[in-house]
Protein backbone atom coordinates (compact mmCIF):
# COMPACT_ATOMS: atom_id res chain seq x y z
CA UNK A 1 0.00 0.00 0.00
CA UNK A 2 1.74 3.39 -0.96
CA UNK A 3 1.84 5.80 1.74
CA UNK A 4 0.48 9.26 0.04
CA UNK A 5 1.71 11.33 2.93
CA UNK A 6 5.12 10.62 1.73
CA UNK A 7 7.65 11.95 -0.82
CA UNK A 8 10.93 10.87 -2.06
CA UNK A 9 13.90 13.65 -1.64
CA UNK A 10 17.59 13.50 -3.60
CA UNK A 11 18.83 12.93 -0.35
CA UNK A 12 17.31 9.45 0.10
CA UNK A 13 18.15 7.79 -3.25
CA UNK A 14 21.31 7.15 -5.36
CA UNK A 15 22.24 5.29 -8.81
CA UNK A 16 21.07 1.68 -8.65
CA UNK A 17 18.65 2.01 -6.64
CA UNK A 18 15.26 0.29 -7.48
CA UNK A 19 11.89 1.10 -7.20
CA UNK A 20 9.43 -0.95 -5.73
CA UNK A 21 7.91 -3.31 -8.67
CA UNK A 22 4.70 -3.82 -10.19
CA UNK A 23 3.36 -6.66 -11.31
CA UNK A 24 -0.51 -6.78 -13.04
CA UNK A 25 -2.26 -9.31 -14.68
CA UNK A 26 -3.37 -8.95 -18.41
CA UNK A 27 -6.76 -10.15 -18.44
CA UNK A 28 -9.12 -9.94 -21.93
CA UNK A 29 -11.65 -8.28 -19.54
CA UNK A 30 -8.76 -5.61 -18.29
CA UNK A 31 -8.02 -5.16 -22.01
CA UNK A 32 -11.74 -4.42 -22.66
CA UNK A 33 -11.14 -1.63 -19.55
CA UNK A 34 -8.44 -0.48 -20.99
CA UNK A 35 -9.15 0.08 -24.34
CA UNK A 36 -12.73 1.81 -23.34
CA UNK A 37 -10.56 4.24 -21.00
CA UNK A 38 -7.71 5.32 -23.49
CA UNK A 39 -10.31 4.94 -26.37
CA UNK A 40 -7.38 2.92 -28.40
CA UNK A 41 -10.00 1.00 -29.75
CA UNK A 42 -7.78 -0.77 -32.45
CA UNK A 43 -8.77 -4.89 -32.74
CA UNK A 44 -5.25 -6.02 -31.90
CA UNK A 45 -6.07 -4.82 -27.98
CA UNK A 46 -9.40 -7.20 -27.31
CA UNK A 47 -9.84 -9.07 -30.01
CA UNK A 48 -7.55 -12.46 -30.05
CA UNK A 49 -8.33 -13.21 -33.89
CA UNK A 50 -7.17 -9.75 -35.24
CA UNK A 51 -4.02 -10.23 -32.76
CA UNK A 52 -3.25 -13.52 -34.21
CA UNK A 53 -3.02 -11.66 -37.59
CA UNK A 54 0.09 -9.34 -36.60
CA UNK A 55 2.15 -12.55 -34.74
CA UNK A 56 0.82 -12.16 -31.05
CA UNK A 57 -0.71 -15.21 -29.54
CA UNK A 58 -3.76 -13.25 -28.18
CA UNK A 59 -5.06 -9.92 -27.47
CA UNK A 60 -2.59 -7.70 -26.23
CA UNK A 61 -1.86 -4.34 -24.18
CA UNK A 62 -1.33 -1.14 -26.60
CA UNK A 63 1.40 1.57 -25.63
CA UNK A 64 -1.16 3.84 -23.69
CA UNK A 65 -1.24 1.38 -21.20
CA UNK A 66 2.54 0.62 -21.11
CA UNK A 67 3.07 4.14 -20.42
CA UNK A 68 0.22 4.84 -18.21
CA UNK A 69 1.68 1.81 -15.68
CA UNK A 70 5.21 3.70 -16.20
CA UNK A 71 3.81 6.66 -15.14
CA UNK A 72 2.20 4.39 -11.98
CA UNK A 73 5.00 3.21 -11.56
CA UNK A 74 7.11 6.74 -11.32
CA UNK A 75 4.32 8.19 -9.22
CA UNK A 76 3.76 5.67 -6.33
CA UNK A 77 8.06 5.59 -5.81
CA UNK A 78 8.33 9.58 -5.91
CA UNK A 79 5.62 10.82 -4.53
CA UNK A 80 2.40 13.13 -4.87
CA UNK A 81 4.79 16.36 -4.74
CA UNK A 82 6.95 14.99 -7.87
CA UNK A 83 6.35 16.12 -12.01
CA UNK A 84 6.94 13.61 -14.22
CA UNK A 85 9.00 15.35 -17.26
CA UNK A 86 9.34 12.80 -19.68
CA UNK A 87 9.07 8.91 -20.77
CA UNK A 88 11.67 8.40 -23.18
CA UNK A 89 12.51 5.61 -25.93
CA UNK A 90 9.34 3.23 -25.33
CA UNK A 91 10.24 0.24 -27.17
CA UNK A 92 7.54 -2.44 -27.15
CA UNK A 93 10.08 -5.20 -27.70
CA UNK A 94 7.21 -8.40 -27.09
CA UNK A 95 3.46 -8.82 -26.29
CA UNK A 96 2.06 -8.10 -23.27
CA UNK A 97 -1.02 -10.22 -23.91
CA UNK A 98 -3.91 -12.19 -22.23
CA UNK A 99 -2.48 -14.72 -19.80
CA UNK A 100 0.23 -12.62 -18.90
CA UNK A 101 1.34 -11.15 -15.52
CA UNK A 102 3.68 -8.23 -16.58
CA UNK A 103 6.27 -6.90 -13.76
CA UNK A 104 6.77 -3.00 -14.53
CA UNK A 105 10.30 -2.04 -12.85
CA UNK A 106 12.99 0.56 -12.55
CA UNK A 107 16.30 1.37 -11.53
CA UNK A 108 17.74 4.61 -10.84
CA UNK A 109 20.57 5.63 -13.69
CA UNK A 110 20.68 9.40 -12.74
CA UNK A 111 20.72 12.10 -10.27
CA UNK A 112 20.82 15.92 -11.28
CA UNK A 113 20.22 18.21 -8.53
CA UNK A 114 16.14 17.26 -8.44
CA UNK A 115 15.97 16.32 -11.74
CA UNK A 116 16.09 12.11 -11.72
CA UNK A 117 16.24 9.61 -14.50
CA UNK A 118 15.15 6.39 -13.79
CA UNK A 119 15.74 3.21 -16.48
CA UNK A 120 12.48 1.45 -17.45
CA UNK A 121 11.50 -2.30 -18.02
CA UNK A 122 8.60 -4.63 -18.03
CA UNK A 123 8.76 -8.15 -18.33
CA UNK A 124 6.74 -11.42 -17.82
CA UNK A 125 9.06 -13.93 -16.69
CA UNK A 126 12.93 -13.08 -15.09
CA UNK A 127 14.43 -13.59 -18.83
CA UNK A 128 11.50 -12.02 -21.01
CA UNK A 129 11.32 -8.43 -21.26
CA UNK A 130 8.78 -7.25 -23.07
CA UNK A 131 9.24 -3.40 -23.24
CA UNK A 132 12.01 -0.51 -22.36
CA UNK A 133 12.15 2.80 -21.65
CA UNK A 134 13.78 5.59 -19.37
CA UNK A 135 11.30 8.40 -17.10
CA UNK A 136 12.57 11.53 -16.03
CA UNK A 137 10.94 13.18 -12.79
CA UNK A 138 11.79 16.16 -11.35
CA UNK A 139 11.68 15.71 -7.57
CA UNK A 140 10.07 18.84 -5.47
CA UNK A 141 11.28 19.00 -2.45
CA UNK A 142 8.54 20.87 -0.49
CA UNK A 143 8.92 21.99 3.48
CA UNK A 144 7.46 19.22 5.48
CA UNK A 145 7.00 16.60 2.89
CA UNK B 1 4.24 -6.46 -33.86
CA UNK B 2 3.68 -5.56 -37.73
CA UNK B 3 0.58 -4.77 -38.94
CA UNK B 4 -0.26 -5.60 -42.55
CA UNK B 5 -3.38 -4.36 -44.38
CA UNK B 6 -3.68 -0.71 -43.52
CA UNK B 7 -1.74 2.66 -44.67
CA UNK B 8 -2.04 4.71 -47.32
CA UNK B 9 -0.13 3.63 -50.20
CA UNK B 10 2.02 6.01 -52.92
CA UNK B 11 5.77 6.18 -54.00
CA UNK B 12 8.27 7.51 -51.70
CA UNK B 13 8.37 10.69 -53.84
CA UNK B 14 4.78 11.37 -52.75
CA UNK B 15 6.55 10.46 -49.04
CA UNK B 16 8.74 12.72 -49.28
CA UNK B 17 6.47 15.98 -50.45
CA UNK B 18 5.12 15.35 -46.19
CA UNK B 19 8.26 16.02 -45.10
CA UNK B 20 7.98 18.92 -42.69
CA UNK B 21 4.41 19.46 -43.17
CA UNK B 22 1.42 19.46 -41.00
CA UNK B 23 -0.34 16.07 -41.67
CA UNK B 24 -3.34 16.29 -39.38
CA UNK B 25 -4.50 18.11 -36.71
CA UNK B 26 -6.57 16.35 -34.22
CA UNK B 27 -9.67 17.60 -31.78
CA UNK B 28 -9.73 15.82 -28.51
CA UNK B 29 -13.14 14.12 -28.35
CA UNK B 30 -13.66 14.67 -25.02
CA UNK B 31 -12.50 17.36 -22.43
CA UNK B 32 -10.88 16.25 -19.29
CA UNK B 33 -13.33 14.91 -16.99
CA UNK B 34 -13.35 13.03 -13.77
CA UNK B 35 -15.24 10.17 -15.10
CA UNK B 36 -12.77 9.36 -17.44
CA UNK B 37 -9.66 10.21 -15.15
CA UNK B 38 -11.41 6.94 -12.80
CA UNK B 39 -11.99 4.74 -15.35
CA UNK B 40 -8.45 5.44 -16.73
CA UNK B 41 -7.09 4.46 -13.53
CA UNK B 42 -9.14 1.74 -12.90
CA UNK B 43 -8.06 0.01 -15.64
CA UNK B 44 -4.51 -0.21 -13.98
CA UNK B 45 -5.26 -0.44 -10.29
CA UNK B 46 -3.87 3.01 -10.61
CA UNK B 47 -4.78 5.08 -7.11
CA UNK B 48 -3.37 8.05 -6.69
CA UNK B 49 -4.99 11.34 -4.53
CA UNK B 50 -3.87 14.02 -6.69
CA UNK B 51 -6.53 12.10 -9.19
CA UNK B 52 -9.07 12.11 -7.15
CA UNK B 53 -8.91 14.68 -4.20
CA UNK B 54 -8.51 18.38 -4.96
CA UNK B 55 -7.22 18.91 -0.93
CA UNK B 56 -4.51 16.37 -1.91
CA UNK B 57 -3.81 17.89 -5.25
CA UNK B 58 -3.53 21.34 -4.02
CA UNK B 59 -1.66 19.97 -1.32
CA UNK B 60 1.12 18.94 -3.71
CA UNK B 61 1.40 21.71 -6.01
CA UNK B 62 -1.18 21.51 -8.63
CA UNK B 63 -4.21 23.67 -8.89
CA UNK B 64 -6.96 21.25 -8.52
CA UNK B 65 -7.48 17.58 -9.15
CA UNK B 66 -5.03 17.05 -12.36
CA UNK B 67 -5.10 14.53 -14.96
CA UNK B 68 -2.42 11.71 -15.48
CA UNK B 69 0.19 13.23 -17.90
CA UNK B 70 0.21 10.17 -19.94
CA UNK B 71 -3.87 10.67 -20.29
CA UNK B 72 -2.90 13.54 -23.12
CA UNK B 73 -2.68 10.47 -25.31
CA UNK B 74 -6.38 9.72 -24.80
CA UNK B 75 -7.69 13.39 -24.24
CA UNK B 76 -5.86 14.30 -27.62
CA UNK B 77 -8.28 11.19 -29.65
CA UNK B 78 -10.58 12.58 -32.36
CA UNK B 79 -14.48 10.88 -31.67
CA UNK B 80 -14.40 7.32 -33.80
CA UNK B 81 -18.01 8.40 -35.19
CA UNK B 82 -19.28 12.21 -35.70
CA UNK B 83 -22.48 13.11 -37.62
CA UNK B 84 -20.35 14.26 -40.42
CA UNK B 85 -18.81 10.65 -41.08
CA UNK B 86 -21.05 7.87 -43.16
CA UNK B 87 -22.41 5.66 -39.90
CA UNK B 88 -20.46 2.44 -39.80
CA UNK B 89 -22.82 -0.55 -41.52
CA UNK B 90 -22.06 -4.15 -40.99
CA UNK B 91 -19.24 -5.51 -42.88
CA UNK B 92 -17.04 -2.31 -43.00
CA UNK B 93 -13.42 -2.78 -41.82
CA UNK B 94 -13.18 -1.72 -38.36
CA UNK B 95 -11.65 1.59 -37.17
CA UNK B 96 -8.34 1.74 -36.11
CA UNK B 97 -6.53 4.20 -33.70
CA UNK B 98 -5.50 7.31 -36.56
CA UNK B 99 -2.08 7.70 -36.80
CA UNK B 100 -1.39 10.11 -39.60
CA UNK B 101 1.83 9.07 -40.30
CA UNK B 102 0.20 5.34 -41.74
CA UNK B 103 -3.38 6.45 -42.39
CA UNK B 104 -2.16 9.84 -44.10
CA UNK B 105 1.24 9.72 -45.94
CA UNK B 106 1.32 7.64 -48.99
CA UNK B 107 4.39 5.06 -49.48
CA UNK B 108 5.24 1.95 -51.10
CA UNK B 109 5.09 -0.28 -48.18
CA UNK B 110 2.72 -3.06 -47.16
CA UNK B 111 3.42 -3.11 -43.43
CA UNK B 112 3.87 -1.34 -40.63
CA UNK B 113 5.16 -1.00 -36.51
CA UNK B 114 6.08 1.64 -33.97
CA UNK B 115 9.57 1.24 -32.88
CA UNK B 116 9.64 4.36 -30.16
CA UNK B 117 8.04 6.61 -28.90
CA UNK B 118 8.97 9.78 -26.07
CA UNK B 119 6.70 12.17 -24.64
CA UNK B 120 7.90 15.09 -22.58
CA UNK B 121 5.19 16.79 -20.37
CA UNK B 122 4.16 20.39 -20.29
CA UNK B 123 0.77 21.89 -18.60
CA UNK B 124 -0.92 20.14 -16.50
CA UNK B 125 -4.35 18.80 -17.47
CA UNK B 126 -7.14 19.90 -15.61
CA UNK B 127 -10.92 18.95 -15.58
CA UNK B 128 -12.66 21.27 -18.25
CA UNK B 129 -9.29 20.92 -20.32
CA UNK B 130 -10.16 20.67 -24.16
CA UNK B 131 -6.65 19.13 -26.08
CA UNK B 132 -6.24 19.39 -29.28
CA UNK B 133 -3.22 17.55 -31.16
CA UNK B 134 -1.11 18.64 -34.33
CA UNK B 135 0.27 15.81 -36.18
CA UNK B 136 3.87 16.62 -38.12
CA UNK B 137 6.43 14.36 -40.04
CA UNK B 138 9.83 15.37 -39.37
CA UNK B 139 12.12 12.89 -40.27
CA UNK B 140 12.24 9.81 -43.16
CA UNK B 141 15.44 7.82 -43.04
CA UNK B 142 15.36 4.91 -45.35
CA UNK B 143 16.61 1.29 -43.95
CA UNK B 144 16.82 -2.41 -44.61
CA UNK B 145 16.45 -4.45 -41.81
CA UNK B 146 16.05 -7.97 -41.10
CA UNK B 147 12.02 -7.94 -41.67
CA UNK B 148 12.58 -6.12 -45.05
CA UNK B 149 13.55 -2.43 -46.85
CA UNK B 150 11.58 0.36 -45.75
CA UNK B 151 11.74 3.83 -44.03
CA UNK B 152 11.62 5.07 -40.34
CA UNK B 153 9.12 7.99 -40.62
CA UNK B 154 9.04 10.20 -37.52
CA UNK B 155 5.67 12.05 -36.54
CA UNK B 156 5.69 14.85 -34.11
CA UNK B 157 2.78 15.46 -31.77
CA UNK B 158 1.93 18.58 -30.31
CA UNK B 159 -0.49 18.74 -27.88
CA UNK B 160 -2.16 22.01 -26.79
CA UNK B 161 -5.19 23.03 -24.56
CA UNK B 162 -8.01 25.23 -25.00
CA UNK B 163 -5.09 28.78 -24.27
CA UNK B 164 -2.81 26.92 -27.08
CA UNK B 165 -0.58 25.84 -23.97
CA UNK B 166 1.52 23.17 -24.86
CA UNK B 167 0.36 19.97 -22.41
CA UNK B 168 2.97 17.53 -24.30
CA UNK B 169 5.47 16.75 -27.25
CA UNK B 170 5.24 13.34 -28.51
CA UNK B 171 8.13 11.87 -30.82
CA UNK B 172 6.72 8.78 -33.09
CA UNK B 173 9.04 6.44 -35.20
CA UNK B 174 6.71 4.31 -37.24
CA UNK B 175 8.88 1.69 -39.73
CA UNK B 176 7.23 1.22 -42.69
CA UNK B 177 8.48 -2.10 -45.15
CA UNK B 178 7.87 -4.46 -47.53
CA UNK B 179 8.90 -7.90 -46.37
CA UNK B 180 11.71 -9.33 -48.67
CA UNK B 181 10.76 -10.67 -52.21
CA UNK B 182 11.48 -14.67 -51.56
CA UNK B 183 9.60 -14.96 -48.30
Amino acid sequence: MTDWNKNISTDQIKVGDKLPDISIPITLQRLVMEAGANYDLSLFHHDKEVAITVGAPDAFANSFFNMGMYERLLREWAGPNARLKKIGSLKMIKFNGVGDTVTFEGVVSKIEENIVTVDLISRTSPTNITTTAFGIVQLNEVEGS
Amino acid sequence: MATEGWGKQGTWEETENFLGKVIGVSVGADAVELGSIRKWLEAKEFYAPIHSDEKAAVEAGFKDIVAPHTMAFTYGLPAYFTPEKPLEKMGDTPRQIPVPVIFDVPAPCKLSFATSIDIEFYEDMYVGDKITCTHKLIDITHKTLSVGEGAFLTQEDTYVNQKSDKVARVLLVIFRFNPPVNE
